[in-house]
C-alpha cells in the first residue's frame, strides 16, 4: 500500500483514489458494457471473465415472477427495468466539506470514525483512514481500486455467498456483470478498529442504474464496526441492484449498521449475505427508511459451531412506500445461535412485507434460533408478516412470532394523563417501539439522527413531499 | 394558584352499565379527603373518569376545577390544568425511558412546546426543558424518594416492582406539581418502608404546593401516614357517608358490613 500520510489511504486528498480513469462513461445495459467497464477500470482478467459469465447468466435468466414466494407481494412490474443505462461520472477527490450537504450532514463527525469512503454516482469522491488503523492493514476503500491492491483476496471471496451469487436471480446477475462503484472493507487477522468505519453510497445523477457492490472481509479474531448509508435524489423512477457480502472468519466480531435512505423514486433490490465461521459474532442492524419500492434479501449463514448472528431491523414506511424484506437465518452447524428482531412502522397507504425463515440443517444440534417481527400500524397501511421455520435437527430451541398492532390506548391515556398531548404521546410510543433497534446502532450522533428522522417521518405530511 | 375540585352528582357508564350513581364531593386547596370503600364499589371508575379516560361515559353531572367544567377536556388538558392521578396500575411503556418520559411530561406541563411553536423554533429539543436544568431537578427529586438514579434509564414501569411503580408515580407528581392529586390505591404493593417514604413525599408536596388531595384506598393503613380531615365511605357508586378521621379507624376495626346495614344500600 505504500507509505501513508497522517490521514489518507495512500491517495492524496486531491488525487483520484477511485476510478482508474477520469473521463465520463455512459453505457447501455448490454454485452458491450461488460467489456467497456472492464477496460475502463483496467481490471484483472479474472474479473473480466466473471463479468462475462454473469452477463451470460443475465441474458438467460428471467426477471423474478410473482409466483415465487419471495416476490409474491412485490409489484415488480412497477420497477423501471427496461432501457436501463449506466453511467460513471468520476470526480476528483474533494475535501469532505465540498460534498453535497444532504450527504455530508448524515455522516458522523470525522473524529468519531476511523475511516471513511464516500461514493457519488458510482465513483469515490472522498476517502480517508486514520494512519494508526491503516498501519494494521485495515482498509475501507473503493472496490475498483482494491482490485489492484487486494486483488487475490477479493478473488478468493468474490460472490461466494449462498445468495450473493450471480445466479441467485437476474438482479444479482446484473450486479455481477455490470457493477460499478463498490465498497471494500478489509480487517486482517487480529486487527481491530476502536472507532467505526463509515461508507456512504450516494446518487444524484439521473437515468443511471445503481449497481453498488460491497465486500467486507474480517479475518480471524479481527473486529469491525461499519456504518454504511445510502442516499439518493432523483426526478424519475430509478433502479438499484445492490450486493453486500460479509465474510467473518474464525472468532471475528462484526457490527454492521446498514442504513437505507434512498430517494422517493428509487426502486431497489438488495441481496446481502453474511457468512460466519467458527465462533464468529455478527450484529447486523438494518434501517430501511427511504425508496419507493424496496426489496431486501438479508441472510446470515452460521457455518461452524459457536457462530452467532443477531439481526435487527427497523423500517418506517409512509405514503405509497413499499418495503419488502426476506430474511434467512441458516444454521448449518451445531451450537450456533441466531436472534432476529425486525420492527416496522407504517402510516398512510404504505405496505411492508416481512418474510422470515429460520433453517436448521440436519446435524445442527444445540442450535438456538429466534425470530420476531412486530408491526405498528398508523393509518390504513398494510403489514404482511410471514414467519417460517424449517428444522431438520431434533435438539434445538427455536421460536418465531409476528404481531401486527395499533397504538395502545392505555399507554396513550397514561402519557396524556401526564400532560403530554395525544399527538406527542403517539410520537413517543412510535419512537419507543423502534428504540430497541436504534439502541444497537453505533455512535450516539447516529442514534440521535435516526430518532429525529423517525420523529419527522411520524410528523411529516401524508400527501406532500417528505 | 390553588384550585378546588368539585364533583357534582356524577353518573358514569362503562360499557353500557351504570357504575357511578350520583357522586358529589368537593376538595378544596390544602384539604385531604379519603375515599374508602370495598372492592367493586366504583372507586377506580371515579378516578379514571376524573382524569378523562375515554372508556368512561359521563351520562350526567359535572366535574369542575375552579368552577370550569372538565368534561369536554382531554386527559392531557386536564393534567395541564393541574389534575394528577397516581394510578393503581401504571402501564409500562417499553422503549420510552423514565427520563425521556419525565422530561417530555414536565416540558408539556410547563408550556415549553407551546413556546417553541409560537416562536417557530424547529430545533429537535426546542419543545423540551434544557437537559442540564432538568437533570438537576430530577436528580434532586429522585433522591428524596430514595430511588436509584439508574431508574431514569429504564423503560417506563417496564419490569418495575409494585413498590417501584408507586414511587415512580410520586416522582412524577413531584415534577409535575399538580393542584389536585388523586391517589388511587397508592398503598397497594408497598412494604412498610416504601409506604413511609411515599407518604412523606406526598405530605411534603401538599405542604409545598398547597394542593388538594383525594386519597382512594381500601385500607386505613395509608391514612396512618397521610392524615385526612375528611373520610368518605364509597359504596355502590355513591358517597354514602362522610365524617372526620375517626371514620377511617371505625372501618379498619369493623370492616364494611355495618355500612350496608346502617345506610340501607
Amino acid at each position: 500500500m505504500g507509505k501513508l500520510d497522517q490521514r489518507n489511504n495512500g491517495y492524496g486528498p486531491n488525487g483520484n483514489g477511485g476510478a482508474a480513469r477520469e473521463e465520463m462513461l455512459t453505457l447501455e445495459v448490454n454485452a458491450a458494457a461488460v467489456e467497456a467497464l472492464s477496460d475502463y477500470y483496467d481490471e484483472p482478467a479474472w474479473m473480466r471473465a466473471a463479468r462475462r459469465d454473469a452477463w451470460a447468466l443475465y441474458e438467460r435468466m428471467d426477471w423474478p415472477h410473482t409466483k415465487e414466494e419471495a416476490w409474491r407481494r412485490l409489484p415488480l412490474a412497477r420497477y423501471p427495468l427496461a432501457n436501463r443505462q449506466i453511467a460513471v461520472a468520476p470526480k476528483p477527490l474533494h475535501a469532505l466539506r465540498a460534498l453535497p450537504a444532504c450527504w455530508l450532514s448524515p455522516l458522523a463527525p470525522q473524529t468519531q470514525v476511523s475511516g471513511i469512503v464516500v461514493h457519488q454516482n458510482g465513483a469515490v469522491v472522498y476517502q480517508d483512514i486514520e494512519a494508526q488503523v491503516a498501519k494494521q492493514g485495515i482498509v475501507v476503500m473503493d472496490l475498483h481500486a482494491a482490485l489492484r491492491t487486494h486483488g487475490d483476496l477479493i478473488r478468493q471471496y468474490w460472490m461466494q455467498g449462498s445468495i450473493t451469487r450471480p445466479d441467485f436471480n437476474k438482479f444479482t446477475a446484473l450486479n455481477a456483470a455490470l457493477w460499478h462503484g463498490g465498497t471494500f472493507v478489509y480487517v486482517p487477522e487480529g486487527a481491530r478498529t476502536l472507532r467505526p468505519l463509515q461508507a456512504m453510497v450516494g446518487y444524484d445523477d439521473q437515468g443511471s442504474t445503481g449497481l453498488h457492490h460491497t465486500l467486507i472481509v474480517v479475518e480471524k479474531g479481527a473486529r469491525l464496526t461499519l456504518i454504511q448509508d445510502r442516499r439518493s435524489l432523483e426526478f424519475l423512477p430509478e433502479l438499484s441492484s445492490e450486493i453486500v457480502e460479509i465474510y467473518a472468519d474464525e472468532g471475528a466480531w462484526v457490527r454492521y449498521a446498514s442504513l437505507q435512505h434512498w430517494g422517493e423514486q428509487r426502486h431497489s433490490v438488495s441481496v446481502q449475505n453474511a457468512r460466519l465461521a467458527r465462533d464468529a459474532h455478527l450484529l447486523w442492524v438494518n434501517v430501511a427508511l427511504g425508496g419507493q419500492i424496496t426489496k431486501d434479501f438479508l441472510r446470515t449463514d452460521l457455518l461452524a459451531p459457536g457462530a452467532r448472528g443477531v439481526m435487527q431491523g427497523l423500517a418506517f414506511a409512509t405514503r405509497e412506500q413499499i418495503i419488502d424484506q426476506s430474511t434467512y437465518q441458516l444454521h448449518q452447524a451445531p451450537d450456533t445461535h441466531s436472534d432476529l428482531l425486525f420492527r416496522n412502522v407504517l402510516r398512510d397507504q404504505a405496505k411492508t412485507v416481512f418474510y422470515g425463515m429460520i433453517r436448521v440443517d440436519p446435524g445442527a444440534q444445540g442450535t438456538q434460533g429466534y425470530q420476531a417481527n412486530n408491526n405498528l400500524l398508523l393509518g390504513k397501511a398494510r403489514a404482511h408478516a410471514i414467519p417460517g421455520l424449517e428444522i431438520a435437527a431434533n435438539d434445538v430451541r427455536c421460536s418465531h412470532g409476528a404481531t401486527v398492532s395499533r397504538l395502545d390506548e392505555e399507554q396513550l391515556f397514561y402519557l396524556q394523563a401526564r400532560g403530554i398531548a395525544r399527538y406527542d404521546a403517539e410520537q413517543l410510543l412510535v419512537q419507543g417501539f423502534l428504540r430497541p433497534i436504534i439502541e444497537r446502532v453505533p455512535l450516539a450522533c447516529m442514534r440521535d439522527g435516526l430518532d429525529e428522522e423517525i420523529a419527522q417521518r411520524f410528523r411529516g405530511p401524508s400527501a406532500s413531499a417528505q | 394558584m390553588a384550585q378546588t375540585l368539585e364533583i357534582r352528582d356524577l353518573r358514569v357508564r362503562v360499557e353500557g352499565k351504570e357504575i357511578l350513581k350520583g357522586v358529589t364531593l368537593t376538595v378544596r386547596p390544602g384539604e385531604t379527603h379519603a375515599l374508602m370503600g370495598p372492592n367493586g364499589s366504583g372507586k377506580s371508575t371515579l378516578s379514571y373518569t376524573l382524569m378523562g379516560h375515554p372508556k368512561y361515559e359521563v351520562v350526567d353531572g359535572d366535574i369542575l376545577l375552579n368552577g370550569e367544567s372538565l368534561l369536554e377536556l382531554s386527559p392531557d388538558e386536564r393534567a395541564r390544568r393541574g389534575l394528577f392521578l397516581a394510578m393503581q396500575y401504571p402501564v409500562s411503556v417499553p422503549g420510552v425511558t423514565l427520563y425521556t418520559f419525565l422530561r417530555t411530561a414536565a416540558s408539556a406541563m410547563r408550556g415549553y412546546g407551546e413556546t417553541a411553536r409560537r416562536n417557530g423554533d424547529q430545533r429537535l429539543h426546542a419543545h423540551l426543558i434544557p437537559a442540564r436544568e432538568f437533570r438537576q431537578e430530577v436528580n434532586a427529586e429522585i433522591s428524596k424518594l430514595k430511588m436509584d438514579q439508574t431508574f431514569l434509564n429504564r423503560y417506563l414501569n417496564e419490569g418495575f416492582s409494585g413498590g417501584e411503580k408507586k414511587r415512580a408515580e410520586i416522582l412524577q407528581m413531584a415534577l409535575l406539581k399538580p393542584r389536585i392529586a388523586i391517589l388511587d390505591e397508592t398503598d397497594s404493593g408497598l412494604d412498610i418502608d416504601a409506604l413511609r417514604i411515599v407518604s412523606e413525599g406526598v405530605n411534603h408536596l401538599q405542604t409545598e404546593l398547597g394542593m388538594g388531595l383525594l386519597v382512594i384506598t381500601h385500607y386505613q393503613r395509608l391514612l396512618n401516614y397521610i392524615h385526612p380531615e375528611h373520610v368518605h365511605i364509597f359504596y355502590n357508586g355513591r358517597v354514602v357517608h362522610s365524617a372526620g378521621p375517626e371514620l377511617g379507624e371505625k372501618l379498619e376495626a369493623q370492616g364494611y358490613d355495618w355500612v350496608q346495614a346502617e345506610f340501607g344500600v
